[in-house]
């Protein structure tokens, strides 16, 4: 019996097939490939995401732990209604760290709702849209959800005056995200990572500078290609850069390349300020 | 105040809270002095000056790491106790790392406060006794050489 591919799809598959019969064929296995790769990504996100949830929430989880037993302390000195010059010496031990307790409560609280709105910064989940853009906002939303990531380079951040750019936010933070990943990934621990952006007629122009290994000319004509690796397979599997080139080039602008062996790389992010048409880039599965 | 529970604890940790936090745990349960520091860096010339029985250590930390950090903590102070607190992201790095630095034990956030309190407990008995017995080799070793001198003394003065 010969089997028929088509045979197999439910009706709601064969209506999306037949709603792409127009467009060029892409390979499945680049789908697949795309989709896995912004799969790795997205774990590396939620893995550097529970690294810093962890240290609010061991702070706060020994903090529960200190007010608990501060209580115990608190009710024993005061079960026989007597408080002695002894216990008065521990009633101060108990406020001292009662004290110390909501100092750092303070903290780990204000470092979790800074993680949310970080959070939100970088999805943008509530302006999906086109929108008009403070790319500042969104490299240093990037850069505090890399945070951990990044450790233990220097970050350096040279920022020019840049007007709102029209752009889909959680699209181009992504390619933030790729280019500083790189970054980090091709620098060595005792190097730095330069973050520089300036506008120049009606564009701006964003650089990712690291002081990492570089690369020969014969790679560098090869990063944008899918499935072209300088790491190991786990990271990314290459196609960090073919994604962000995707999205650059859907909002009308560019990615430039400069490096060599040895003296690092410097990725360029050109965007128009305005879009040329007033069109939805396509969104693609993030 | 027990023996038990007199001694100095250093804690580094780049994050203040977590410095923070146990040092309010510390001062209510023990009567350790409690020594927080956010730098690795500025804790080493502090073990040069304070008698630090337990160095509880992050992992993950800028300019200088836990497991480097323990190693010259271990230079300045061979008999205090060398803990290590991670993240649970560190922690194939720090394994990796723990025969490096003799350590005694290493701990993962989020921790539970009454364990740590009982490693420190025992840390400090250990740099105690490894502390004596240092004293007593070296009282050992005077004594021996002592007697050998004598012994030389005497031989020279028979033959």
């Amino acid at each position: 019996m010969q089997a028929d591919s088509g045979a197999l799809l439910n009706d709601d598959a064969r209506a999306n097939a037949n709603a792409g019969a127009d467009t060029p064929a892409v390979p499945d296995a680049l789908t697949d490939a795309v989709t896995q790769a912004r799969l790795a990504m997205l774990g590396m996100l939620v893995a550097g995401l529970a690294h810093e949830l962890n240290t609010p929430l061991g702070a706060l989880n020994s903090n529960h732990d200190v007010l608990r037993r501060a209580l115990g302390k608190l009710q024993g000195i005061l079960a026989d209604e007597v408080v002695t010059a002894d216990e008065l010496d521990e009633v101060r031990r108990v406020v001292r760290a009662i004290d110390g307790v909501l100092r750092v409560n303070d903290m780990a609280v204000e470092r979790m709702s800074e993680l949310v709105r970080n959070l939100r910064s970088f999805g943008r989940l509530d302006r999906a849209g086109m929108d008009h853009v403070d790319l500042h906002e969104g490299l240093d939303s990037t850069l505090a959800i890399l945070d951990y990531e990044m450790r233990p380079l220097v970050v350096r951040k040279e920022y020019g005056e840049l007007p709102a750019v029209e752009c889909q936010a959680h699209q181009i933070n992504q390619v933030f995200m790729n280019l500083l990943l790189n970054a980090r990934q091709a620098t060595p621990p005792d190097g730095s990572i330069t973050v520089r952006t300036r506008a120049h007629e009606g564009r701006v122009i964003v650089s990712v500078i690291d002081t990492g290994s570089g690369m020969d000319a014969g790679r560098v004509a090869h990063i944008f290609e899918p499935g072209f690796t300088t790491k190991g397979a786990r990271v990314g599997m290459g196609l960090g850069l073919p994604i962000s080139l995707q999205i650059v080039q859907q909002h009308g602008g560019r990615i430039d390349v400069q490096s060599s062996t040895g003296n690092g790389t410097t990725f360029t992010v050109t965007l128009p300020v305005r879009q040329a048409t007033i069109t939805t880039v396509q969104g693609g599965k993030t | 105040m027990k023996d038990a529970d007199a001694g100095i604890v250093m804690i580094v940790d780049d994050e203040v809270m977590v410095a923070a936090a146990l040092r309010s745990f510390l001062e209510l349960e023990t009567g350790y002095e409690v020594l927080t520091y956010t730098s690795p860096v500025e804790a080493l010339p502090a073990l040069q000056e304070q008698d630090v029985k337990v160095i509880i250590s992050d992992f993950m930390m800028p300019v200088m790491d836990g497991i480097t950090f323990l190693r010259n903590a271990r230079v300045a102070r061979p008999f205090a106790t060398r803990i290590l607190l991670t993240g649970y992201a560190d922690k194939e790095n720090a394994i990796r790392a723990i025969n490096e630095v003799g350590l005694y034990h290493y701990f993962e956030k989020p921790w539970d406060n009454e364990h740590l309190k009982m490693v420190i407990r025992n840390g400090i008995e250990r740099c105690t006794l490894f502390t004596e017995l240092d004293q007593r080799v070296s009282a050992l070793e005077n004594a021996n050489a002592e007697l050998s001198g004598m012994r030389r003394k005497l031989m020279q003065a028979l033959l």
